[in-house]
């Protein structure tokens, strides 16, 4: 049985409790949660030790692994700590807020049996998943050209009074809602080469971007795009779509279905040419126990199994989700430059919002 | 007796699990109230009684819809559920789990002073009792009903399922004692997970529960498993209804009632429709076989 301790619980720290305690190999010893009401309720409901710091969660509950769902800023501390004692780690992503966190924790994980997890939920998705077995089979030929779009309503104003609204916690658009578009790419078409036109760009937020767009190009001769808009309201949930473009055809996916556009008949994957449906339905995609979504029950079964198989080659581990991460950086790079060339270019939208790169002047001002 | 027929009211939220495109021809096709309530006058002139209300902001104009045409429905019956979480979600986003709580239950002040629910510093004590809180939510949303023929208030599945992954068997059973003794209405749970649910109720001593889920001869939104369902709808005593029956149109409706009729015990169908033939082609699908 692997000893369980979690660490944050608010929405996301609750629906991991709720899958992981239903797992039979898996018993949760310890939640760690600063809210005193919080540990009032699970003092008198659930059988476990409550924790204010983690740091005594860890040292006293002789724990296994932990799952970290606390805001973005606190990550890289928490794994940091888990590691030194060797604890498996599932992290939310981001698992670090910059290039040189992130590398400090790879530096510190390499050669240690430890297993880790970011939670960039799409890669347990079954539909994305089949959209990688097929093109790896190589079902649309090269890969020529492609879009990743994520669309949602989260911010719908400005929320600059919580975490979310502000930078240095881990906010806005590109950490908390476009890096799963852009693990999706990283997953399914792997890292670029380069990146050109970003744009990051407010649209009711007044201190973070609500958009952003990229090119991204491979030195094998194609290319691709990604596009985030959180502030759409004509999304009712977060939304990702993925176009890929190939010799042999097309593939249209998004987390219910996907289609596929073929010149010629593939029978050994069983399309036809032209247009071929397959929905979510048709995959049988059952999960022991169903909370929210089966992908979330599926990462964190895949976690727990790799830890009992002593599997330290995860699918989603740091090292993958740094490879989004270092994207992310990059684009913010490239975004920032020509931001800087373009001073006549102006991206303000909305007249209560402030255009972000003045954000970035009065930072390094401030640096 | 619960209605054997119950028409299901997922297509008027534009909810349709397997494409974007249906789901925004549907909020279109609804946008208005005249729409859904059409819809809803078919289904009832066609001879079905039963109507689920799920949450959603639409749920409060229907049953209003209901309340002004009192004629039009005489023997109408309605099986919603709750919490209604349109109400909540934005407030949770703002302000926290607690403090929307805090601020949605000391607003309706009537409730709070019936109970005397202590209040510190503006806050209510959860910790001393979450039960309370609970009752007091219920309150508030049977409130959306009154007047109307409730015949089971259901538990949503996200919060039934979330809570089931918990396992506290006080909250199910509270549930289940005050929705009945307070109400006379019969509690019933809404469930992605119906084989673990079952037991789980039985166990907390929750006896013949109504129980609301997937049954398809797709497997769809069956978990664990189809052949875990089956058995548990052979073994367990409980009183299944079957939704999804048409697995998001992966199945043709013919199999899919005719699946649904050899399943033991099963005491209601769910179904949804947008338009009269649809409507009554299923609801004659049903009638000939169950």
């Amino acid at each position: 049985m692997l000893r369980a301790g979690i660490i944050g619980f608010g929405r996301m720290g609750i629906t991991h409790f709720s899958i992981l305690n239903t797992h039979s190999s898996v018993r949760i010893v310890s939640v760690c949660e600063p809210s005193k009401t919080m540990q009032a309720l699970l003092d008198k409901y659930l059988d476990v030790e409550i924790y204010s710091d983690y740091r005594e969660m860890i040292d006293r509950c002789a724990l296994d692994f932990i799952v970290i769902s606390t805001p973005a800023d606190s990550h890289a501390d928490i794994i940091q700590y888990a590691l030194q004692n060797n604890l498996h780690v599932f992290c939310e992503k981001p698992f670090a807020l910059d290039m040189a966190e992130g590398n400090k924790i790879l530096t510190a994980i390499q050669e240690k049996p430890i297993v880790n997890q970011v939670g960039y939920v799409n890669r347990f998705n079954k539909i994305f998943s089949e959209v990688k077995n097929l093109l790896e089979s190589g079902l649309i030929g090269e890969i020529m050209q492609f879009s990743s779009e994520m669309h949602g309503s989260t911010v719908l104003k400005d929320s600059k009074s919580t975490w979310r609204g502000k930078r240095k916690t881990g906010g806005g658009c590109m950490n908390e809602f476009a890096s799963h578009c852009i693990d999706l790419v990283t997953y399914l078409i792997g890292v670029p080469d380069s990146v050109a036109g970003s744009v990051m760009q407010p649209i009711y937020s007044s201190e973070v971007e609500d958009l952003v767009s990229a090119t991204f190009l491979y030195n094998k001769g194609f290319s691709g795009r990604i596009l985030v808009n959180w502030s759409d309201q004509s999304f009712r949930a977060p939304t990702n779509i993925v176009t890929i473009f190939g010799t042999r055809g097309k593939i249209i996916a998004d987390r219910h279905a996907y289609k596929i556009y073929l010149k010629d008949d593939d029978h050994g994957n069983g399309f036809l040419k032209g247009w071929n449906t397959r929905y979510i339905t048709d995959l049988s995609d059952n999960v022991r126990f169903y909370v929210r979504g089966n992908e979330f029950t599926h990462q964190l079964d895949y976690f727990v199994n790799c830890i009992l198989q002593k599997s330290f080659d995860n699918l989603s581990s740091f090292e993958e989700a740094f490879k989004t991460d270092m994207i992310m950086n990059k684009i913010e790079v490239d975004a920032k430059a020509i931001v800087s060339q373009t001073s006549t270019m102006n991206l303000k939208t909305h007249k209560r919002s402030t255009p972000l790169w003045k954000f970035w002047q009065q930072e390094s001002r401030q640096g | 007796m619960l209605d054997k027929i119950i028409f299901g009211d997922n297509q008027f939220f534009g909810i349709n699990h397997m494409s974007e495109e249906k789901s925004q021809a549907l909020s279109e096709r609804f946008r208005n109230l005249n729409a859904i309530t059409d819809v809803i006058d078919m289904a009832y002139e066609s001879g079905i009684k039963g109507f689920m209300i799920n949450t959603h902001r639409r749920a409060k104009d229907i049953c209003e819809y209901f309340r002004n045409n009192p004629s039009r429905f005489p023997e109408l019956r309605l099986y919603p559920s709750m919490p209604y979480a349109h109400k909540y979600a934005n407030a949770v986003a703002e302000k926290g789990l607690f403090g929307a709580l805090n601020d949605m239950i000391l607003k309706d002040s009537g409730v709070a002073s019936l109970f005397g629910i202590l209040s510190k510093g503006g806050s209510i004590l959860f910790e001393k009792d979450m039960i309370k809180v609970m009752q007091l939510l219920i309150d508030m949303e049977m409130k959306i009903f009154k007047g109307l023929d409730v015949k089971v208030m259901f538990l949503q599945n996200i919060v039934t399922d979330l809570l089931l992954g918990f396992g506290v068997k006080t909250v199910f059973v509270e549930f289940a004692s005050y929705i009945r003794k307070k109400y006379k209405v019969e509690p019933g749970f809404v469930t992605l997970n119906m084989p673990r649910l079952v037991n789980f109720l039985l166990d907390s001593g929750v006896e013949n529960p109504i129980v609301c889920s997937a049954i398809n001869k797709a497997g769809y939104f069956m978990n664990p498993d189809i052949e875990t369902y089956e058995r548990t709808l052979h073994q367990k005593q409980f009183r299944p209804m079957a939704m999804s029956i048409l697995a998001s149109g992966a199945v043709r409706p013919e199999d899919a009632v005719r699946y649904v009729v050899r399943q033991p015990g099963i005491q209601s169908i769910v179904f949804g429709a947008s338009s009269q033939q649809h409507i009554r082609q299923t609801k004659g699908l049903i009638e000939r076989y169950f």
